[in-house]
């Protein structure tokens, strides 16, 4: 199977939340990887996962090089999960110009060539009816604009049918926890501890600065 | 309380199988501990007995496919009816001014003049999954509701008695919808310490409680003792979600709701004691909340009809009006004045509403509040002389329309005594819904079935029913004088013109970052602010909602050109509706309470899009240099991520 090949090492099941909308939503289309791999949208890369997806483009020289450059301060916070269970995927807006190795030299000249991140390339057809299918709000204002995009990071996990985002410049903090949002749910015990580890940093800023400044 | 008392976050899933959980077990016996020493009490919270709400309803089967239209639906089936109201209640465990981990509250700050505010009214909201049928020809809707109920039960509360509202989340662990299990609680517009505020980054997930300390003060307390300023009265507030990034989901599903505060002036009755306005008073009997909201509705194979929602889809636009959780509904009304206290939850939807007589001509709505804040002279709205009264600076759209945005609240008095007994009034909405019924009724001329958001039935007034109030009283405040400005500050409303990439919604060019302020401000001052929505292609309508205190309008703008201010703006506001190429100067107060408040648009798909920044009220000069600080340091972040081009060569 061509998963297996994919993802290697310890593998979670990537069992899909029983509400996921499945290929009828994300659609099954055939995209290449940088490395020339052929994958299926929603059977190899989105079943079961939590992913963040942006799109871009090779020659881009404006907002994709910084997004791919915050992105990559993300993935090196979140290197324990990559490639595991949390996956980022760049999706090119032009993939009549954008080969499998034009995308590789864009990832490897961004240090971005890294396991769990994948660069994507496939039929233009298919790649606007993803881009539409994930971004689109039922709005003529948001959905025909394919700029609208570019600074947006759309973050998915199937397997809790958990759709989010976050600005693609917004800060490392802002970027972590947002991707947070779509994390497998945790128990009361985890989320219990979280809140105390939160209570101690607002009693520590209502001591310093007389309100809740950073937290 | 011992640990183990800690809610069970698996309660939903267990009783949905029919068990009786630990925690039950738990309450049976702690309820029947505590019965020797409370028991009136205890009857009254129901929280402390062994079942406390009905088994949640399995969750939604989804329609993968927005639908054409909803199903039709008869006209005027159901009644209107307002809001039942929440019942006060003695809390367990009891609210403290510190956080109480033990007994299961989520992580937040120490009320702020607890003291000084003791609660002396107690009320318990739990935000759960229930049924609500919205129409007769429809089976249940799943929603989200306070108490499992839409609209939420109805806060009835009078100034100078401060409330906690213990918000308890029991969403459920997992959802088909697309919901959010974790909820922050808005009170639109308190005058709230920043704790309570429902600040969008503190929200708390299934399984917590939190208790919000609202003092029902006015604004003003430390300037004028005992009370605070009186003429900063406000009496028609909402409360809804405002969790970051899911606003408009959770608030689709049903998370909202009404608050009242009554005080001499409008003291929910109509007897005249000293003060009162006498306008129509009784909750539910002549003084309606009407709540307006729209959804799409799909039937589906599980024997529901859901209310159409996907994740990650956005927010449907819906094809269906609704008023106080029903579709089309009818009220009867006797023939003197009533009062409806407006409220569009939004998610997106402008409402241009219109009274329509029996004869098919625009009938007369008396405005007398504008945001909860009376106005200082009432504004009748009407076809003649008056339909210039929109709140819209440019000309109204609809003649004798009343235009409310997300988040507003009209209040407005409607005097059915000008209507013979057994004629039928209409309430139009300009933008036809989707009905597939003929009416039942013949509609006056003019009037299609598709634009009526409700009839009323006027009959005489029985002998029983309260006697007409006395005419609206030409004066109903005087607005309280503004003071001088200490600082000035400009926001702009964007959304990024087609030249710029990437296409965002932004406030001063910023996003929402829960840990980062906009602009910082030292408690006790003035700002005057500029608020702009006019860069050029961004053409898109923001009504912006401020948090903490009312604002005045000192002055509108069309694209620069200063404008008169609409009758309807001149007032006290909280929603400042912009449209395209418009701006406001405003005024606004800082004062009694510090911590983090939030200004955006309240257009929930902008909000959520990011559309909403923070700032912050600092307690003296070194919280003020503190906030500085932490802001110079995010733009210098800010500046290095957009030209950190280097970093990943």
């Amino acid at each position: 199977m061509k998963r297996r090949e994919l993802f290697k090492g310890v593998r979670p099941k990537f069992e899909p939340h029983m509400a996921s909308p499945g290929v009828s939503r994300f659609t099954n289309a055939l995209l290449r990887t940088q490395d020339n791999k052929e994958v299926r949208f929603y059977d190899d890369l989105i079943r079961g996962k939590q992913c963040v997806i942006n799109f871009m483009y090779a020659e881009c020289h404006g907002a994709c090089p910084l997004v791919t450059a915050n992105l990559l301060r993300a993935y090196r916070a979140l290197k324990d999960r990559m490639g595991r269970d949390l996956f980022f995927y760049s999706i090119t807006v032009k993939p009549n110009d954008d080969s499998p190795s034009a995308l590789k030299h864009y990832a490897m000249t961004r240090k971005a060539d890294v396991p769990g991140w994948y660069f994507l390339t496939g039929d233009s057809f298919d790649i606007e009816t993803i881009r539409f299918r994930l971004f689109g709000m039922n709005h003529p204002g948001f959905d025909l604009d394919s700029a609208m995009h570019a600074g947006t990071l759309r973050i998915i996990n199937d397997a809790t049918n958990t759709w989010t985002a976050v600005e693609a410049f917004a800060s490392q903090k802002a970027v972590l926890k947002h991707i947070s949002w779509a994390d497998p749910p945790k128990s009361y015990a985890e989320r219990f501890a979280e809140s105390m580890v939160r209570q101690d940093l607002i009693e520590k800023d209502m001591r310093k600065y007389g309100y809740r400044r950073d937290i | 309380m011992p640990k183990k008392k800690a809610p069970n976050q698996n309660k939903a899933a267990k009783k949905r199988a029919g068990t009786v959980s630990r925690r039950d077990v738990l309450k049976v016996g702690a309820a029947a501990g505590a019965v020797g020493f409370f028991a009136p009490n205890m009857m009254t919270s129901n929280k402390a007995l062994a079942f406390d709400g009905p088994t949640p309803p399995a969750e939604p089967v989804l329609c993968a496919t927005n639908p054409t239209n909803s199903p039709p639906t008869t006209p005027f089936r159901d009644d209107f009816t307002a809001p039942f109201p929440a019942i006060p209640q003695i809390l367990f465990p009891r609210p403290t001014r510190l956080r109480n981990t033990g007994g299961g509250e989520a992580d937040r700050a120490a009320h702020q003049r607890w003291t000084e505010f003791l609660p002396d009214v107690e009320y318990e909201l739990e935000a759960r999954a229930g049924l609500h049928t919205f129409h007769s020809d429809f089976s249940p809707s799943y929603i989200w509701g306070f108490n499992g109920k839409y609209p939420a039960p109805t806060v009835l509360n009078v100034y100078e008695h401060p409330t906690i509202v213990r918000f308890r989340n029991s969403l459920p662990t997992t959802t088909t919808t697309f919901g959010r299990n974790e909820i922050s609680i808005h009170l639109h517009n308190g005058h709230t310490p920043s704790e309570s505020d429902g600040f969008a980054g503190d929200f708390f997930g299934t399984g917590f409680w939190k208790d919000n300390h609202y003092p029902n003060t006015y604004a003003g307390y430390d300037a004028f003792p005992p009370h605070g300023d009186q003429r900063e009265a406000m009496h028609s507030f909402w409360f809804h979600d405002h969790r970051a990034a899911f606003t408009a989901n959770n608030n689709y599903l049903g998370l909202n709701g009404m608050y009242l505060v009554y005080d001499d002036k409008d003291p929910g009755h109509e007897f005249p004691t000293p003060g009162s306005l006498r306008l129509p008073n009784y909750y539910g009997i002549t003084d309606f909340p009407l709540i307006l909201g729209d959804k799409k509705f799909c039937a589906t194979a599980n024997g529901r009809t859901e209310i159409f929602n996907t994740p990650g889809g956005g927010v449907p636009g819906g094809d269906k009006w609704i008023v106080n959780g029903k579709i089309q509904p009818k009220l009867t009304v006797r023939r003197r004045k009533y009062r409806f206290r407006i409220l569009a939850t939004g998610v997106a939807k402008t409402w241009d509403l219109t009274l329509i007589k029996p004869d098919g001509s625009v009938g007369t709505m008396v405005v007398v509040a504008t945001d909860a804040n009376f106005l200082e002279h009432p504004i009748p709205v009407d076809a003649g002389a008056n339909a210039g009264n929109s709140n819209s600076t440019t000309a109204p759209i609809v003649p004798g329309g009343l235009r409310v945005s997300v988040a507003e609240r009209y209040d407005v008095i409607i005097d059915f005594a000008q209507f013979p007994a057994g004629s039928k009034v209409y309430l139009k909405e300009n933008a036809p819904q989707f009905v597939g019924v003929a009416s039942p009724d013949l509609l006056p001329s003019g009037l299609a079935i598709e634009n009526v958001l409700m009839q009323f039935n006027v009959v005489n007034t029985e002998w029983w029913f309260p006697a007409d109030t006395p005419a609206i009283p030409s004066t109903l405040t005087t607005y309280p004088p503004l003071p001088a400005t200490d600082n000035t500050f400009e926001w702009q409303f964007v959304r990024d013109p087609p030249t710029v990439t990437p296409r965002l919604f932004k406030i001063n060019n910023q996003v929402f970052d829960a840990e980062v302020p906009s602009h910082c401000i030292l408690k006790d001052t003035t700002e005057e602010w500029l608020l702009n929505n006019n860069v050029g292609g961004s053409a898109w309508v923001h009504p912006v909602h401020i948090h903490f205190e009312e604002f005045r309008t000192l002055k509108r703008f069309v694209n620069g050109v200063e404008v008169p201010v609409p009758p309807l703006m001149s007032g006290r506001k909280d929603v400042m509706r912009l449209e395209a190429g418009q701006g406001a100067l405003i005024k606004m107060q800082f004062r009694d309470f510090v911590g983090r408040y939030l200004i955006h648009c309240h257009n929930m798909g902008h909000e959520d899009a990011f559309m909403m920044v923070r700032w912050d009220i600092v307690p003296d000069a070194a919280g003020l240099a503190a906030c500085q600080a932490l802001m110079a340091e995010n733009r210098k972040q800010l500046k290095a991520r957009l030209e950190d081009e280097e970093v990943a060569d």
